[in-house]
C-alpha cells in the first residue's frame, strides 16, 4: 500500500472561489486552486456517514447534453453527501432538434429555481453562455474541447496525495491534446501551480500555439517523458484512430501507447493517470493499467467525489 | 421618406468627388432635384437666399453615395428589400452589389431579371445583382453566365462559397473574361479549413487557428487557407486574362501575394470589410458569437497588415459584407451560432475611423467606398456638378457616438458599444431626398 501524503492535517475551511461559477481553470489563481485541493483532501478521508449535511434544501441540476456516467454519478454523489437535492437531466440531442434553443432549455430549468446547474455540453463555451443569462451558479462538467475543471482538480489532488507535492514536479500529458478538454484544464492548473508541463502528441493532434500556454511540446513520447514524475494519458476517440489524424491503432500504440519499456524513460517512481474510459492496447498497455504501484486510475475516480464536494460547497459559499 | 421639393441651398459644404478629383468648399443649390448653382463658397451668392430652404453645411461633406460592393439580401423575418433599402439610404449607401446567395439563389437569368425589376428605386438602379458562378453555388457546374450577363448580372461569384475545383474555376474565369465581367472569389481552402464533410466527422473550422483557438478549445482555420486559393487563382487569372477580384482579404500573406501580382500586371483587385481592419481574434475570448465571421477574425499582425494595405492602395475597396440575420441565431453556443454579421449601417463610420490612424486623405478613403466599386463593376455613377440630378450624400465626418445595436435596423453587429465618428445626414437619389436628418438639428 502506498503512503498517502496529506499537506493539511487539520480540517481546512470551505474553499474560497472568486466567482459563484466554476467555468474554467484558466483565470483561477493558486489560492483558489489550493483551497479546493485542501478541502477535497479533507473530504477524501472522511467517513461519508459522518459528513454534516450542510446543503439541506440546496437544489442541484445535473444537466448533461452529452453522455457520461462517471462524471455525472460523481457529481451526484458529491451533492448528496453534502445533503443537497440532485436531479439528473439528460438532454439528448433529439430534444434539442425539436427546435428549442439551448437558452430556452436553460431558462426553463432556471424557472424551477435550482441553486446550481452542473453542465456538460459538446460545444466549447456553452457553460459560459449559461452563466451569461442565468442567475444560478454554473459548474462546468466538460465543454467541447475547452475545459473540464473538476477533472484537472482531481488529477492534481491525486498526484499530491501520492507524491506529496505538486510544485516543482515534471508532468507529461500525452495523447489527443488537440481535442481534449482534460488536457487544457490540466495545462492551466499545473502551470499555475509551478509544474513543468510537457505535452506529447503526434503532430496531427497537437494544437497550434500550445507552447504559449507555458508548456513544452514533444512529438516523441520517449523524449517527452524523460524523467517525469507523472504521465497523464488522454483518451483517443475511436473515430480518430484511423483516417487523417492517426493512421491506425497499432501505429498509435507503437509510438504513443505507454508500456513498460517506454515507462523506463520516466522517473523510477513515476505514476500513470488516465481520465477514463481508457482504450487498453491503444493508449496504455493493459498490464500497466492494472499495476497498482504505478497506475492511479482508480484513485482518480475516488478522489473525484471529494473534489466535487469541495467544489459544490465552495460555489454554495460564494453565492452567499 | 421625406418629400421635399423646395429649393435647397447648401452653404459652405465640402464637396469631395473622386471621379472629378474635386475637393472644395462650395455653395450649392438644388432646384427641382437638379443641381443648379455649384460654385466655390468664396464667391458671392448671386441670388436671394431667402427663397431657399437653407442648410448650414459647415464641416459637412457632400460625396457621391456609397456603393457597397457586396451585400447579402437575406429575406427573412428580420430583413427584406424595404428594410435593407431603408437601412442603406439612412446610412449613406445608395447602390449595392447583391450576392447570389439567397433564397432562391441568383444563379439563373430569371432570378436576376426578377430582382432587378423588383428593386428599382426612384427610377434608379439600387441593387446590382451578381450571378452565381456555378449552379446552386456548389462549385461543380458552370452557371448560365452569358444569359445572366445579358439581363444585368454585374459579375460572378459563388460567395460565401469558394470555388474549390481548379478546372471549374478556370472555365468560369474564361467565360467571365469573354463576357468582360469580373469574377469575385471568397478565398478559403475548404478542406484545410475543415469545412468539407467527407474527410472528418467532427472537425469544423470555427475561428482563426492559433493560441486563442487553442485556449478556447475551438477548431482553428489556419490563415494560409486563404492565400493558397488566391495563389492558385492568380495562375488561372493569368491563363485566362479575367478580371479577378479577391473578396474579404483578411491575412498578411494574402496581401503580400496580391501586392506582387499587381506589380506583375495581373488584372486583380480586392476588398476587405470593417471587421478585418478594426478587430482581431482576441474579441472571441469570451465566446462572443457576434464575432463569428467568415473569414474568421485573424490576429493583430494581420489586422495591421489589412489596415496598411488600405492606406497603400493594395486593397481597392471597402465593403460591408452585410449579412443580416436574426439575433436568435447568435444566442447559441459558439459552434451552433450563425456566421456573419450585418454591416451596411456601420460601413461609413467605421471606414471614416481609418482617418484617425493615418494621414491618408479623406478622398482616398472615400474612393474605396464610392469610385472604386463602380469602376470594378463598370457602373456609371452620376457626377456631382451643375445641371446633374442630385445624387449624393451629406455626412458629418466628425460627429462622435457609440454604435448601439438597439438603434440599428439590421442585426447582428460585432461593433456594439464601439466609439466611432461620422454620421450620414442626407441622401438624395435622382433629385429626391430619401433621407434627411437635418430636420432634427
Amino acid at each position: 500500500m502506498n503512503k498517502i501524503h496529506k499537506i493539511n492535517k487539520n480540517s481546512p475551511p470551505i474553499a474560497s472561489l472568486n466567482s459563484k461559477n466554476l467555468l474554467s481553470i484558466e483565470g483561477m489563481n493558486k489560492l483558489e486552486i489550493n483551497s479546493l485541493l485542501d478541502r477535497a483532501d479533507y473530504f477524501a478521508d472522511l467517513d461519508p456517514l459522518k459528513i454534516i449535511k450542510t446543503l439541506n434544501g440546496y437544489v442541484i441540476l445535473n444537466v448533461f447534453f452529452e453522455n457520461s456516467t462517471r462524471t455525472r454519478v460523481s457529481f451526484e454523489l458529491a451533492g448528496r453527501r453534502l445533503g443537497a437535492e440532485v436531479i439528473n437531466i439528460s438532454v439528448d440531442k433529439s430534444s434539442i432538434k425539436k427546435g428549442e434553443s439551448l437558452l430556452d432549455t436553460a431558462n426553463t430549468l432556471s424557472a424551477m429555481k435550482p441553486n446550481l446547474l452542473i453542465v456538460r455540453h459538446p460545444e466549447s463555451g456553452a457553460p459560459k453562455l449559461f452563466s451569461d443569462y442565468l442567475n444560478c451558479s454554473i459548474v462546468n462538467a466538460g465543454d467541447g474541447r475547452h475545459e473540464h475543471p473538476t477533472q484537472a482538480l482531481l488529477d492534481a489532488l491525486t498526484i499530491r496525495r501520492r507524491l506529496g507535492r505538486i510544485e516543482g514536479l515534471k508532468i507529461a500529458i500525452c495523447g489527443d491534446i488537440l481535442n481534449s478538454r482534460v488536457a487544457r484544464s490540466n495545462i492551466h492548473l499545473l502551470t499555475t501551480l509551478g509544474v513543468e508541463v510537457r505535452c506529447i502528441a503526434p503532430p496531427t493532434l497537437m494544437p497550434k500555439g500550445l507552447e504559449n500556454l507555458g508548456v513544452n511540446c514533444f512529438n516523441s513520447l520517449k523524449d517527452g517523458i524523460n524523467n517525469v514524475n507523472a504521465i497523464m494519458l488522454l483518451r483517443l476517440q475511436n473515430e480518430r484512430m484511423s483516417g487523417t489524424e492517426s493512421p491506425s491503432k497499432r501505429e498509435y500504440y507503437r509510438f504513443y501507447g505507454l508500456d513498460e519499456e517506454k515507462l523506463r524513460m520516466a522517473h523510477h517512481e513515476a505514476v500513470i493517470m488516465h481520465p477514463g474510459p481508457m482504450n487498453r492496447g491503444v493508449e496504455i498497455a493493459s498490464s500497466l493499467a492494472d499495476n497498482e504501484d504505478r497506475s492511479l486510475i482508480k484513485t482518480q475516480v475516488e478522489i473525484g467525489v471529494a473534489i466535487r464536494m469541495a467544489t459544490i460547497e465552495a460555489v454554495y459559499n460564494a453565492q452567499k | 421618406m421625406h418629400k421635399n421639393n423646395n429649393p435647397i441651398l447648401l452653404k459652405n459644404i465640402r464637396v469631395i468627388d473622386a471621379s472629378q478629383n474635386l475637393d472644395q468648399e462650395m455653395n450649392i443649390t438644388i432646384i427641382d432635384g437638379i443641381i443648379s448653382y455649384f460654385e466655390n463658397s468664396k464667391k458671392k451668392i448671386p441670388f436671394n437666399e431667402k427663397d431657399f430652404r437653407f442648410v448650414n453645411c459647415k464641416d459637412k461633406i457632400l460625396s457621391p453615395g456609397i456603393f457597397d460592393l457586396r451585400v447579402y439580401l437575406n429575406e427573412t423575418n428580420n430583413e427584406n428589400v424595404s428594410i435593407l433599402k431603408n437601412a442603406a439610404v439612412n446610412s449613406g449607401v445608395l447602390k449595392m452589389g447583391i450576392l447570389p446567395f439567397q433564397k432562391p439563389l441568383l444563379d439563373n437569368p430569371v432570378m436576376i431579371e426578377h430582382l432587378i425589376e423588383k428593386t428599382n428605386f426612384k427610377n434608379d438602379k439600387f441593387f446590382y445583382p451578381y450571378g452565381g458562378a456555378t449552379k446552386e453555388l456548389q462549385g461543380n457546374e458552370i452557371a448560365e453566365l452569358g444569359l445572366m450577363a445579358e439581363v444585368g448580372a454585374i459579375g460572378f461569384t459563388d460567395a460565401p462559397n469558394c470555388i474549390q475545383d481548379s478546372l471549374v474555376m478556370r472555365r468560369v474565369m474564361s467565360y467571365a473574361k469573354m463576357l468582360e465581367k469580373p469574377i469575385l472569389q471568397n478565398p478559403e481552402d475548404k478542406s484545410l479549413a475543415g469545412l468539407t464533410a467527407s474527410n472528418s466527422t467532427t472537425i469544423q473550422g470555427e475561428m482563426n487557428e492559433g493560441e486563442v483557438s487553442t485556449r478556447l478549445g475551438l477548431v482553428g482555420i489556419p490563415s494560409c487557407a486563404e492565400v493558397m486559393i488566391v495563389e492558385r487563382d492568380l495562375r488561372l487569372a493569368e491563363l485566362t486574362g479575367v478580371h479577378y477580384h479577391v473578396s474579404n482579404v483578411s491575412t498578411k500573406e494574402t496581401i503580400e501575394v496580391i501586392m506582387r501580382a499587381k506589380l506583375n500586371g495581373i488584372k486583380i483587385t480586392c476588398d476587405t470589410s470593417p471587421p478585418y481592419f478594426s478587430l482581431n481574434e482576441l474579441e472571441l475570448s469570451t465566446y462572443d458569437t457576434s464575432f463569428k465571421l467568415s473569414p474568421p477574425l485573424r490576429n493583430e499582425k494581420d489586422r495591421i497588415a489589412v489596415q496598411n494595405a488600405i492606406f497603400d492602395g493594395t486593397i481597392d475597396i471597402i465593403t460591408s459584407d452585410h449579412k443580416s440575420m436574426s439575433n436568435d441565431t447568435k444566442i447559441l453556443p459558439f459552434t451552433s451560432a450563425s456566421t456573419g454579421a450585418s454591416g451596411i449601417e456601420t460601413l461609413l463610420p467605421l471606414t471614416l475611423n481609418l482617418l484617425n490612424k493615418s494621414d491618408v486623405s479623406i478622398m482616398n478613403i472615400l474612393k474605396k467606398i464610392t469610385l472604386n466599386p463602380s469602376k470594378l463593376l463598370k457602373v456609371e455613377i452620376p457626377k456631382i456638378r451643375s445641371n446633374e440630378k442630385a445624387n449624393f450624400i451629406i455626412f458629418d465626418p466628425n460627429e462622435q457616438y457609440l454604435i448601439n445595436k438597439n438603434l440599428l435596423q439590421t442585426s447582428p453587429t460585432p461593433f456594439h458599444g464601439r466609439p466611432v465618428q461620422g454620421k450620414n445626414y442626407m441622401s438624395m437619389i435622382n433629385g429626391e431626398i430619401v433621407f434627411d436628418n437635418f430636420d432634427l438639428l
